[in-house]
């Protein structure tokens, strides 16, 4: 591997290699100190959000906010998961039950969150979150509205709940209507009602924080994050057309969701385009992840927070370079929404309808993962499938089907994204070994031979 | 306990619990006279409006014996194990023979996404014997905004049904429809308020063939036996033993009740889709009917699957209170675990009342599968029967 850096003080064996990522980690952090100390100086209101609220409007109404998801990754990574299934059990909730979504749940049961050790450093992940005054979901899933009552009551915060529809148009090239003619994507009636949704939570923050929403700033935050996924795109695109990649998904995945839950930042699109920059600059100098790079794998599912190595074990021994995941490419495809001067709150309501559509509906997701894989030149697929979480439930036969039907393998597997009791690296790795070897390796050999004999 | 032999005297109960094990036989009536019938997945399809189609309701049901070749196929393992062998039955042929629509409402996550994939199935793998699909996209948080949308979803749905039919459904033979359903209704509160109190005189499993046969035959035949099984009940003997409401999975059968009942606990209510939820809140018929029919699905009762935890706590305070009910059993399959979030608070509510609990969770579907049901079941009627002393 090119240029490899190992952070001196990780505990993991993963190896990054971009700068921006770097910098990103970094950025985050602080900024949540930032954020944390703001709470409480000013004793602001503070609100968790699901990671499908549009979080747009609080980044308008300047209403500090974190993402539920986001936090169970820095819970993941602070290694918590372990004490917060106890704390789960202790409290009568199973603890095996939507993990990846309930760890901001179980943090709000320890009484040591905001304590430290002896040696002064905090037992809480970061010291732990700030006391929220909101806690708002989407009801795309029946234990959503469970996990954020939950959350709220133990806080005394506000609960605030944001239905969702289910799509009856389903166009297959959503992914090219997306950025300019959204409108096509969705039934009328679904975008409507979409709007009300956001009215009335603007009303409501209005009232609970006393602040005054502004359209011109929405305007603004709009305009940044569609400058921000344009250099997303910019990046997928340029990556997509690279043999061998600049770039895995090692260091694409933490640089792009990072900036992603700053979205609407001027930070974010500065570090879009620096993201962009350094893999361009990576490109333009002829470097390349893997040098050796023989295999290109798609990775379908969450991140593995929990071991991102795991992405880098198959590159030495056979070439094979995990180089897509859905977070850039989403960032590409699934983001920028231009309102060309008209309802920006209308764009936003297409921007945050559509998410759970294009990742967990089929027959959105798997046509867009086909074109992926293609656009990407994919010789195989590893799909991870949360066994407990059925609204990560997305028709994997679907996508099976459709992959090798053009001639992709895939292999399915279950996993817990943040679970380390039902993760075995061992036995995964050697799952992995035997895909790429039997299926992975073969199917590759046979394109190219295709391809010569053309 | 289960079905007594005073049930078994009673010819109505006969007449209703021969329905209730021969489900398909009223529907194949029906189709061998060219009439329609729709199946329902899901709890919320508003029968009033398949009735003033002309056409039959029934419910799609699992077959606890019957291989999962096409669901293995096609389903994650976290769906519903229940509601993964009633899609068996719709993907492999045995519903296209049945049923001439299906309508899905949306009243779990799970069903939902059944709904995606057989629509998915149906262009991918058009060949399959998937019948036409309608699907119902309720919204069930309680604000004006959501009813307002709920109006214009069930006006799709009557279009549809429309579509179906070949003519045109009326308002009037809509509200015909829905007295109809609210006669039904009433006919089974008051053959419930025989399970409650300190004298139940109707058992869990009587009450599940009572009302579960509603599913599978016409309203104003399962009305009239109803009134005539609550007249003939008003003799049965009192049950006795520690009473008990149940809550969690829906049971389409009587092995788990069965299984209470022979532990010595009597069974007053449940807050199941296939008992005393099925038969909550009456179409009003002073409301305009798209008003009524959205009125009457949407606040209804809490279900497990699309409240908040507070309401939920809030329903089974209600339940627990109306039924007389000295002790809960809360039981979910796994898979099927929604309600398992609502657990902690409606248990800390219920131990503040001094009713006492106890709880199966990742229950393996069907109930035979899980081998020290039984005992466990005793145990906790034997910590009921303490409790009274």
């Amino acid at each position: 591997m090119a240029d490899e850096k190992k952070r001196p003080d990780s505990k993991s064996t993963v190896v990054k290699k971009l700068e921006s990522t770097r910098t990103a980690g970094a950025y985050q952090k602080q900024w949540f100190f930032d954020m944390k100390a703001r709470v409480e100086r000013e004793g602001c209101d503070f609100a968790i959000l699901n990671a499908d609220v549009p979080m747009e409007i609080f980044r308008a109404m300047d209403i500090p906010f974190v993402v539920n998801q986001w936090w169970s990754a820095i819970c993941g990574a602070k290694r918590m998961t372990k004490k917060y299934f106890g704390l789960m059990q202790e409290n009568g909730y199973r603890a095996d039950l939507n993990s990846y979504d309930a760890q901001a749940l179980a943090e709000s049961f320890d009484p040591d969150d905001k304590k430290f050790d002896a040696d002064g450093n905090p037992l809480g992940p970061w010291g732990g979150l700030p006391k929220p005054t909101i806690c708002i979901t989407r009801l795309t899933g029946d234990v959503q509205s469970k996990i954020f009552g939950a959350l709220a009551e133990n806080y005394g915060a506000d609960l605030y709940l944001i239905e969702n529809t289910v799509a009856r148009k389903t166009p297959l090239n959503w992914y090219e209507l997306t950025a300019d003619r959204w409108e096509e994507i969705y039934d009328k009636d679904r975008l409507d009602i979409a709007v009300e949704e956001l009215k009335e939570l603007i009303r409501w923050l209005e009232m609970k924080t006393g602040k005054m929403f502004d359209i011109n700033k929405l305007q603004e935050v709009m305009d940044l994050i569609n400058q921000q996924e344009e250099y997303y795109k910019k990046i997928r695109d340029l990556i997509a057309t690279c043999h061998p990649v600049p770039v895995t998904v090692v260091d694409t995945i933490n640089a792009v969701m990072q900036a992603q839950w700053q979205r609407g930042t001027k930070w974010a699109v500065q570090h879009a385009k620096g993201l962009y920059e350094e893999i361009k600059a990576l490109v333009d100098k002829g470097e390349a992840a893997v040098p050796n790079e023989k295999l290109r794998m798609m990775w379908l599912g969450r991140g593995m927070w929990q071991d991102f190595a795991f992405y880098q074990r198959f590159e030495q021994k056979y070439g094979a370079v995990f180089m897509w995941s859905m977070y850039l490419a989403m960032g590409a495809d699934a983001y920028i929404r231009y309102d060309h001067g008209g309802d920006p709150l209308r764009a936003l309501a297409a921007r945050f309808i559509g998410m759970e559509d294009f990742l967990h509906m089929p027959p959105l997701n798997s046509s867009w993962f086909i074109q992926q894989a293609k656009m990407n030149d994919i010789d195989g697929v590893v799909y991870m499938i949360p066994d407990n979480d059925i609204q990560a439930v997305e028709g994997s036969y679907f996508i099976k089907k459709n992959m090798e039907a053009q001639g992709i393998p895939l292999l399915p597997f279950h996993a817990d994204p943040v679970n380390p009791k039902k993760w075995n690296p061992e036995t995964m790795t050697a799952l992995v070994e035997e895909f790429i070897e039997n299926r992975v390796i073969p199917a590759h050999e046979a394109r190219k031979a295709a391809e010569k004999a053309e | 306990m289960s079905i007594r032999t005073c049930a078994l005297e009673s010819k109505a109960f006969q007449k209703l619990k021969d329905v209730y094990e021969n489900r398909d036989a009223v529907a194949q009536s029906w189709r061998s006279e060219g009439r329609k019938v729709l199946g329902e997945l899901g709890s919320d399809v508003p029968d009033e409006l398949v009735m003033a189609a002309g056409m039959l309701p029934v419910h799609i049901y699992a077959d606890q014996d019957r291989p999962l070749t096409e669901t293995d196929k096609y389903l994650e393992f976290a769906f519903d194990p229940m509601v993964r062998a009633q899609f068996e039955k719709i993907v492999d042929g045995t519903y296209a023979k049945q049923i001439d629509y299906l309508s899905i409402s949306n009243s779990t996550d799970v069903v939902i996404r059944i709904f995606l994939y057989l629509r998915e199935i149906k262009r991918v793998e058009p060949e399959k014997p998937v019948p036409p699909i309608c699907f119902i996209d309720w919204l069930f948080t309680n604000h004006r905004l959501h009813q307002t949308r709920n109006e214009f979803i069930i006006d799709l749905f009557w279009k549809q049904l429309e579509s179906w039919a070949g003519r045109q459904i009326t308002d009037e033979q809509v509200r015909a429809a829905a007295k109809v359903c609210n006669e039904n209704r009433q006919a089974l509160r008051d053959m419930a308020a025989l399970r409650h109190g300190e004298s139940p005189r109707i058992s869990g499993s009587e009450a599940l063939v009572i009302i579960g046969a509603g599913l599978f035959m016409e309203k104003e035949e399962h009305t009239a036996l109803v009134k005539q099984v609550t007249e003939d009940a008003a003799n049965w003997p009192v049950l006795s033993g520690p009473r008990v409401f149940y809550t969690g999975a829906n049971q389409e059968d009587l092995d788990l009740y069965t299984l209470i009942e022979d532990a010595g606990m009597v069974i007053v209510g449940e807050d199941t889709d296939w008992g005393d939820r099925y038969y909550d809140r009456d179409f009003n018929m002073e409301y305009p009917v798209i008003r009524a029919v959205v009125d009457r699905y949407m606040l209804r009762e809490y279900s497990a699957k699309k409240a908040t935890t507070p309401q939920r706590v809030g329903a089974l305070e209600r339940e627990v209170s109306t039924c007389g009910a000295e002790g809960v059993i809360f039981y979910t399959n796994q898979y099927d675990e929604v309600a398992t979030w609502d657990m902690p608070k409606q248990r800390k509510m219920l131990e503040e009342r001094g009713i006492k609990h106890t709880t199966f969770g990742r229950m393996l579907w069907p109930v035979g599968k899980n081998e020290d049901l039984g005992e466990k079941l005793a145990a906790f009627a034997a910590e009921m029967k303490g409790g009274n002393q």
